[in-house]
C-alpha cells in the first residue's frame, strides 16, 4: 500500500511542477541555511577529546592587580606566570601536568634547496603527549629525564616532517632551529584537531603546531613566547626580571583522574597561593579555577557569538520556509478536495487518506532534504571561503548528513500534518453532491 | 431594449473555426419576458454572454438600450453591464466567503453608490425576495432556492433595465423552481425586461414570447407580442396564451 | 476601497491568512535585526585607520641564532630600504593598525597610580614614522632623529618624548592642552613629554574599546632577532616595491628569513574577514528570506486566484472592471501583509531586546521597522501583481459556464 501512496504522491507532485518546485526549494533552502550554520556550531563546540575531557583541567590563578581584575567580570587571568608554571609542574601533585607556550622559531633545513622558514610550535613538558594523546607516526615523545636534563630534542608535526624529510622516518636525525641543532625523537601522525583547545588564548582555530620542544630546553635559550603576554605592572629590565615578574604568558594543564583527585588538587592550589601571598604576591582574594576542557572552551567562547547568531537565524529561516510549505501544501490539498471525496466514497478510510497525503508530504521532504544536503555542502564551501580559520569545522560528517535528511523529512511531515488533517476531514458527500 | 441584427460569433483556434452564432437577429422590447430555448450546443449560452456583454461578437450589430456596444472597451462594457444588466446564473454564483448582505452589495460597490444608498437598496432587494431577516447568513447556510433568491436580489439591487437569466431553475427542484419563476414574473410585471435562456419547454412556456435557437440561428422568431398589455395585468395565464398564439 | 468585505471574506479562510501573515511577521523581525547587524559591521569596516593604506606594506626579518646582531641588521635594513627605487619612506615598527597583534599599556598622569588614566597601544618607531604611516600631525612636532633611542629587548621603555593620537590626548587632557604635558608610561618616573599630536591612529585590534588611543614611541628595539618594517611606496608602485624589498633584504643578509610580507590592503581585509563574512552570510539569508516570502505570496495568491476563478468571473459579470479585480487582490494582500507587519514589528523589537540581553547588542534603531514596513508592503504588492493580473484577465463569461 505504501508503494501505491508513493506512486500517487509522485504523480501528484509531477502534476503541479511549479508548486512542487516551490515547496522543495523552500525546504531545501531552509534546511541548507540551518544545517550549514548548525554544522559549524556543532563542530566548533564539540568535545575534542570526549574520552577524557572531564579529566583534563586548565589551571587559572589570580595573580592580578589588587585594583583591577583581569576580566571586568572578575574571572582570573587566562594564562599563568613562568614562576607559577614551573613551581606547579615541579610539585607534580597532579597525575600528569604540563605548562606550555607557543613559540616561533626559524628552521634552517639541511637541504640547501629549501629556503629557511619560520615555524610555529609549542614548548611543553613530556606529559603533554600522554595528556592530549596525539598519535605518533615514528618514534615517540621525549621522557621526563630529558625534561630534567634540558635535552636538545624535538618532536615534529607530520607536515613539517613531510617538508624536511619527504615524510620518511626522521627519528634520530637532527634539525637546525634558530642556530641550534635538535635531535628528532618522534614524528606525529596527522593530528586533525577541530579546535586547538589546549591553547585558546592564542586562537582556537589557529594552524596546528609544527613542532614540540621541551620546556626546560626552550627556557635555556631565553625564548619568549610568540603568543599572548599580559602584565599588570612592569616586569623590570632583562630576562631574569621577566621570569620573576607577574606577567602571564603560559598555559598550564593538569590531568586528574577522579573527582577526589580534583578536590585534592584544588586544595593544593589554594595552599600554594596562600604561601605565595605570604611572599607578597597574589594581592587579590583567592580565585583559583580548574575548568575541564568543555568548561574552558565555553569560558573562552570557542563558539563565537557570530556563529550562534547565524545558527539562530538559520533556524528562524527554516521556520519561515516551513510556514511557507504549510501554506503551499494546504493550497494543494484543498484543491484536491474532490479527489478525496471520491476516494472516501470508493471506500478509503480517513486513515488511508491521511497516509496518502502524509506520504506525499514526506516525498517533498525527502527531495527537499537531498537538495538541501547539496546546498549545505555548497554552504560549507562558502563558509570555508569566507572564514579562513574555519577549515576544520566547516565539514559535513555522517551524523550531519543523516541529521540533515532527517530534519528535512521531519520538517516536511510537520508542515504536512495540518494540511493532511484538513484533507482527512473532507466529507465524501459534500464533494459529490453535484 | 435589446436589438441584435445579423450577429455572428466565430471561435477560432489554430485548427478549426466554430460558428457559435451565425446571422442571429433578435429584438427584445422594453418590458418583455422572452425565453430563449434550444438544445445543448445551439448557441444559447453564447447569445446570453454576448447579450450580457461578457463576450464580444465577430460580426453584425448589437444595440443595448439604444447604445451600440460594438467597439466599446472592456471598462466601458463593465460599466454598462453594471448599470443596465442584472444576471441570474444557473449555479447562483454567490460568493461563498461573503454573507448575503455583502453578496448583494457586490455590484453596488462597483457602481459607486454612497453607503446609505447601498444599504437601503440591499435591504429592499432582500426584502423583495423574502430574505431580509437573513442578511448576516452565509450562502452555505441556505437552500438552493434561497440562494437563487439572493442571486435575484443581487441582480435587482442595482435597478437594472434588463435581467438576463441563465437556466435560473436548472439546479433547483420543481417546488423551488416554481417559486423562483413566480418571483421572476413578478419582477417582470413591475417593468423589468427579462431574457431567460432555458432548455426546459415548460419553463419557456411561461414567458410571453419564445425564441428558438438551433445551430446558432434563430429559427422561430415570434411576431410582435400582441399580448404585451396582458402581461402587465399580472395574469400569467394570459402570458402563456400569448406564446401559443 | 472595499476593505471591510475583503477582510470579512479573509476571516473565512483564517489559516491561509495566518500563514502568510506569520511569514511576513517573521521576515520583518529577522530582516530588521539582520540588516541592523550588517549596518554595524559595515560601519566598523568603514572606520579610517588614520594611515595611508594604499601605498604601504610591512615585512619582517627573523635572524638565526644567538650571534645574530639584530640591532645592526635593523639599521642596515632601514638604510637599504630607504634607498630602494620607488620607496617613498620607511620606518621600523612593532605593529601596525588592523594587524591584530601589538602592544598595549596604561598611561598615567601621576606616579604610582593604581588604575591608569587611559589605555593606549604603543608603536615603536623612528623619526620617519609620520611620513611612512601617513599620520597627520595636528599639533606639536615630529620626532627629531636624535630623540630615537636604542632599547634592548626586555628592558623598560623610557621615552623622553612621545607623539599621541588626538583621541588619546583628549582622554588624558580633556581641556585640549595635552601638548607639552608630562605623562607616565610606567608607574614610575621618568615622565614622557607629549611633543606631537596626530589626527588619528587606530590600534592593531579592531574590536578594541579605545581603538583610536595610540602612542608613538621613538626607539629602535628588535624583538630578539626579529624586526619589522613599514614601507611606503611612491603612488602606484607598491607591488613592485614589495617584491624588490623582499629580494634585496634577503640578498643583503642570508642568515635570516624575510617574510610576513603584507600590504596594508591585505591587513585590512584580514582584520575584517570575520565581519565581512558575517555581513555576507546575513545578507544571503535576508535575500533568501525575502525570496521565499515573495514566492510564498505568489504561490498562495495563485492558488487563491485559481480557486476563485468563478467568483472573479461573477464579479466581472456584475460589472467589475479589470482594474477592480486587480485592486481586489492587491488590497487583500495589503491587508494580510499589514496584519503580519504589525505582529512582525512587535517581534522585531522583542528579538532586538533578546539580542541586547544575550549578546549586549545595541538597541535596534526605531526607523528600521517603518522602513521594513515599506519594503515588505512593496514586496507583497509586487509578489501579488502577477497572480492579480492573471485574475484580472479572467473572462466574465466564466460566470455562465456550467460547473
Amino acid at each position: 500500500m505504501l508503494g501505491y501512496y508513493l506512486q500517487l504522491g509522485l504523480r501528484s507532485l509531477k502534476r503541479n511542477p511549479v508548486l512542487t518546485a516551490l515547496m522543495v526549494v523552500g525546504i531545501a533552502l531552509g534546511i541548507a541555511a540551518s544545517m550549514t550554520t548548525l554544522t559549524v556550531l556543532h563542530l566548533m563546540g564539540s568535545d575534542p577529546i570526549p574520552w577524557k575531557s572531564d579529566k583534563l583541567h586548565y589551571v587559572q590563578l589570580d595573580n592580578w592587580s589588587a585594583d583591577q581584575p583581569f576580566y571586568d567580570d572578575g574571572r582570573p587571568p587566562d594564562q599563568i606566570t613562568y614562576r607559577d608554571a614551573v613551581a606547579l609542574t615541579e610539585a607534580g601533585k597532579a597525575d600528569r601536568q604540563s605548562a606550555m607556550f607557543k613559540l616561533s622559531l626559524p628552521i634552517q633545513p639541511e637541504n640547501k634547496e629549501l629556503k629557511p622558514f619560520q615555524s610555529l610550535g609549542r614548548v611543553a613538558y613530556s606529559d603533554f603527549f600522554a595528556m592530549f594523546e596525539p598519535r605518533f607516526k615514528y618514534g615517540g615523545p621525549w621522557n621526563r629525564d630529558q625534561d630534567d636534563s634540558h635535552a636538545r630534542v624535538v618532536v615534529l608535526g607530520k607536515d613539517i616532517n613531510e617538508k624536511l624529510f619527504g615524510g620518511q622516518d626522521s627519528t634520530g636525525r637532527s634539525v637546525r632551529m634558530d642556530g641550534s641543532d635538535y635531535t628528532i625523537v618522534g614524528v606525529l601522525d596527522a593530528w586533525n584537531l577541530r579546535s586547538r583547545y589546549y591553547d585558546l588564548t592564542n586562537g582556537a582555530f589557529a594552524d596546528p603546531d609544527e613542532f614540540f620542544m621541551p620546556f626546560t630546553t626552550a627556557l635555556d635559550l631565553k625564548q619568549r613566547s610568540s603568543g599572548n603576554n599580559s602584565c599588570w605592572r612592569s616586569p623590570g629590565d632583562g630576562w631574569d626580571a621577566y621570569l620573576a615578574s607577574d606577567c602571564v604568558w603560559m598555559q598550564m594543564w593538569v590531568e586528574l583522574d577522579s573527582p577526589a583527585r580534583l578536590a585534592e588538587y584544588k586544595s593544593f592550589l589554594d595552599s600554594y597561593v596562600n604561601e605565595q601571598k605570604k611572599l607578597g604576591r597574589f594581592p587579590r582574594p583567592l580565585n583559583n579555577r580548574l575548568l575541564d576542557v568543555n568548561q574552558w572552551m565555553e569560558d573562552q567562547q570557542v563558539v563565537s557569538r557570530d556563529v550562534e547568531v547565524q545558527t539562530g537565524l538559520g533556524f528562524a529561516f527554516l521556520v519561515v520556509c516551513l510556514v511557507n510549505t504549510i501554506g503551499l501544501l494546504l493550497a494543494k490539498f484543498t484543491r484536491k478536495a474532490g479527489e478525496i471525496g471520491l476516494r472516501r466514497a470508493l471506500g478509503a478510510s480517513r486513515r488511508d487518506v491521511f497516509t496518502q497525503f502524509l506520504v506525499e508530504s514526506g516525498v517533498v521532504g525527502l527531495s527537499g532534504g537531498l537538495l538541501g544536503l547539496v546546498l549545505t555542502g555548497l554552504g560549507l564551501v562558502a563558509v570555508r571561503a569566507l572564514y579562513e580559520e574555519y577549515q576544520t569545522v566547516a565539514h559535513l560528517d555522517w551524523t550531519m548528513v543523516l541529521t540533515t535528511i532527517g530534519l528535512a523529512i521531519l520538517a516536511a511531515l510537520l508542515a504536512g500534518l495540518y494540511p493532511t488533517w484538513r484533507a482527512c476531514r473532507v466529507q465524501p458527500a459534500a464533494q459529490l453532491k453535484m | 431594449m435589446l436589438k441584435m441584427t445579423h450577429l455572428q460569433k466565430v471561435y477560432r483556434t489554430h485548427l478549426i473555426e466554430t460558428h457559435a452564432l451565425r446571422d442571429f437577429s433578435i429584438h427584445v422590447r422594453e418590458g418583455e419576458f422572452v425565453a430563449v430555448t434550444g438544445p445543448s450546443g445551439s448557441g444559447k449560452t453564447t447569445f446570453l454572454n454576448i447579450a450580457g456583454l461578457l463576450e464580444e461578437f465577430t460580426g453584425g450589430s448589437y444595440q443595448l438600450d439604444g447604445v451600440d456596444v460594438q467597439g466599446l472597451g472592456d471598462d466601458a462594457r463593465s460599466r454598462l453591464r453594471n448599470a443596465k444588466i442584472g444576471f441570474i446564473f444557473q449555479s447562483f454564483n454567490l460568493i461563498p466567503d461573503l454573507n448575503l448582505f455583502d453578496n448583494v452589495d457586490v455590484p453596488l460597490r462597483y457602481r459607486g453608490f454612497p453607503a446609505a444608498d447601498r444599504k437601503r437598496r440591499i435591504e429592499e432587494a432582500l426584502g423583495r425576495v423574502g430574505l431580509a431577516s437573513r442578511m448576516k447568513h452565509y450562502p452555505s447556510e441556505l437552500s438552493g432556492g434561497q440562494q437563487q433568491r439572493v442571486a435575484i436580489a443581487r441582480a435587482l439591487a442595482g435597478s437594472p433595465r434588463l435581467l438576463l437569466a441563465d437556466e435560473p431553475t436548472g439546479n433547483l427542484d420543481s417546488l423551488m423552481a416554481r417559486g423562483v419563476m413566480e418571483l421572476l414574473e413578478e419582477i417582470n410585471r413591475q417593468g423589468t425586461t427579462i431574457v431567460m435562456v432555458t432548455h426546459d419547454p415548460e419553463l419557456a412556456a411561461r414567458a410571453q414570447r419564445n425564441v428558438h435557437v438551433i445551430d446558432g440561428q434563430v429559427t422561430d422568431f415570434d411576431e410582435e407580442p400582441t399580448l404585451k398589455r396582458g402581461a402587465e395585468t399580472g395574469d400569467s395565464g394570459l402570458a402563456r396564451e400569448g406564446v401559443t398564439a | 476601497m472595499e476593505i471591510r468585505p475583503i477582510l470579512s471574506a479573509l476571516m473565512r479562510s483564517k489559516v491561509s491568512m495566518v500563514l502568510i501573515g506569520l511569514q511576513v511577521a517573521l521576515t520583518l523581525a529577522i530582516v530588521c535585526n539582520a540588516l541592523f547587524i550588517i549596518g554595524q559591521r559595515l560601519d566598523n569596516m568603514n572606520r579610517p585607520s588614520g594611515m595611508n593604506e594604499a601605498d604601504t606594506f610591512w615585512l619582517g626579518s627573523s635572524g638565526f641564532g644567538q650571534g645574530f646582531d639584530a640591532k645592526a641588521v635593523q639599521q642596515a635594513d632601514l638604510a637599504l630600504l630607504r634607498q630602494l627605487p620607488g620607496v617613498a619612506s620607511a620606518t621600523t615598527t612593532n605593529s601596525v593598525p588592523l594587524s591584530g597583534g601589538g602592544w598595549s599599556t596604561g598611561i598615567n598622569l601621576q606616579p604610582q597610580q593604581n588604575t591608569s588614566t587611559a589605555d593606549t597601544t604603543i608603536y615603536l618607531v623612528d623619526s620617519h614614522a609620520l611620513d611612512t604611516f601617513g599620520f597627520k600631525l595636528v599639533g606639536g612636532r615630529n620626532f627629531k632623529p636624535e630623540e630615537v633611542t636604542r632599547t634592548t629587548f626586555g628592558d623598560q621603555l623610557k621615552p623622553a618624548s612621545i607623539i599621541v593620537s588626538k583621541a588619546l590626548a583628549d582622554a588624558l587632557f580633556p581641556d585640549g592642552d595635552a601638548l607639552g604635558k608630562q605623562v607616565y608610561m610606567d608607574q614610575d618616573p621618568p615622565t614622557s613629554t607629549i611633543v606631537g599630536i596626530i589626527e588619528r591612529a587606530q590600534q592593531p585590534w579592531v574590536s578594541s574599546d579605545s581603538i583610536e588611543n595610540a602612542t608613538l614611541v621613538p626607539t629602535y628595539m628588535p624583538y630578539g632577532n626579529y624586526s619589522r618594517y613599514l614601507v611606503r611606496a611612491e603612488p602606484g608602485r607598491r607591488d613592485e616595491v614589495m617584491k624588490l624589498a623582499e629580494q634585496k633584504l634577503s640578498e643583503a643578509n642570508p642568515s635570516r628569513i624575510v617574510g610576513r610580507l603584507r600590504s596594508m590592503e591585505q591587513v585590512r581585509e584580514e582584520a575584517y574577514a570575520g565581519d565581512r563574512a558575517m555581513a555576507i552570510i546575513l545578507g544571503a539569508v535576508i535575500v533568501a528570506l525575502l525570496a521565499v516570502t515573495a514566492l510564498g505570496i505568489v504561490g498562495m495568491a495563485s492558488f487563491w486566484v485559481a480557486q476563485r476563478t468563478r467568483q472573479i468571473g461573477t464579479r466581472r459579470a456584475l460589472g467589475a472592471t479589470r482594474f477592480d479585480i486587480l485592486r481586489y487582490f492587491q488590497t487583500e494582500n495589503f491587508i494580510i501583509t499589514t496584519l503580519g507587519l504589525v505582529a512582525g514589528g512587535i517581534l522585531a523589537y522583542a528579538l532586538s531586546l533578546w539580542l541586547m540581553q544575550t549578546y549586549q547588542a545595541p538597541r535596534l534603531p526605531w526607523y528600521y521597522v517603518p522602513v521594513g514596513f515599506l519594503s515588505l508592503w512593496l514586496l507583497g504588492q509586487l509578489a501579488v501583481l502577477g497572480p492579480a493580473l492573471r485574475a484580472s484577465r479572467v473572462p466574465p463569461a466564466v460566470a455562465t459556464r456550467s460547473v
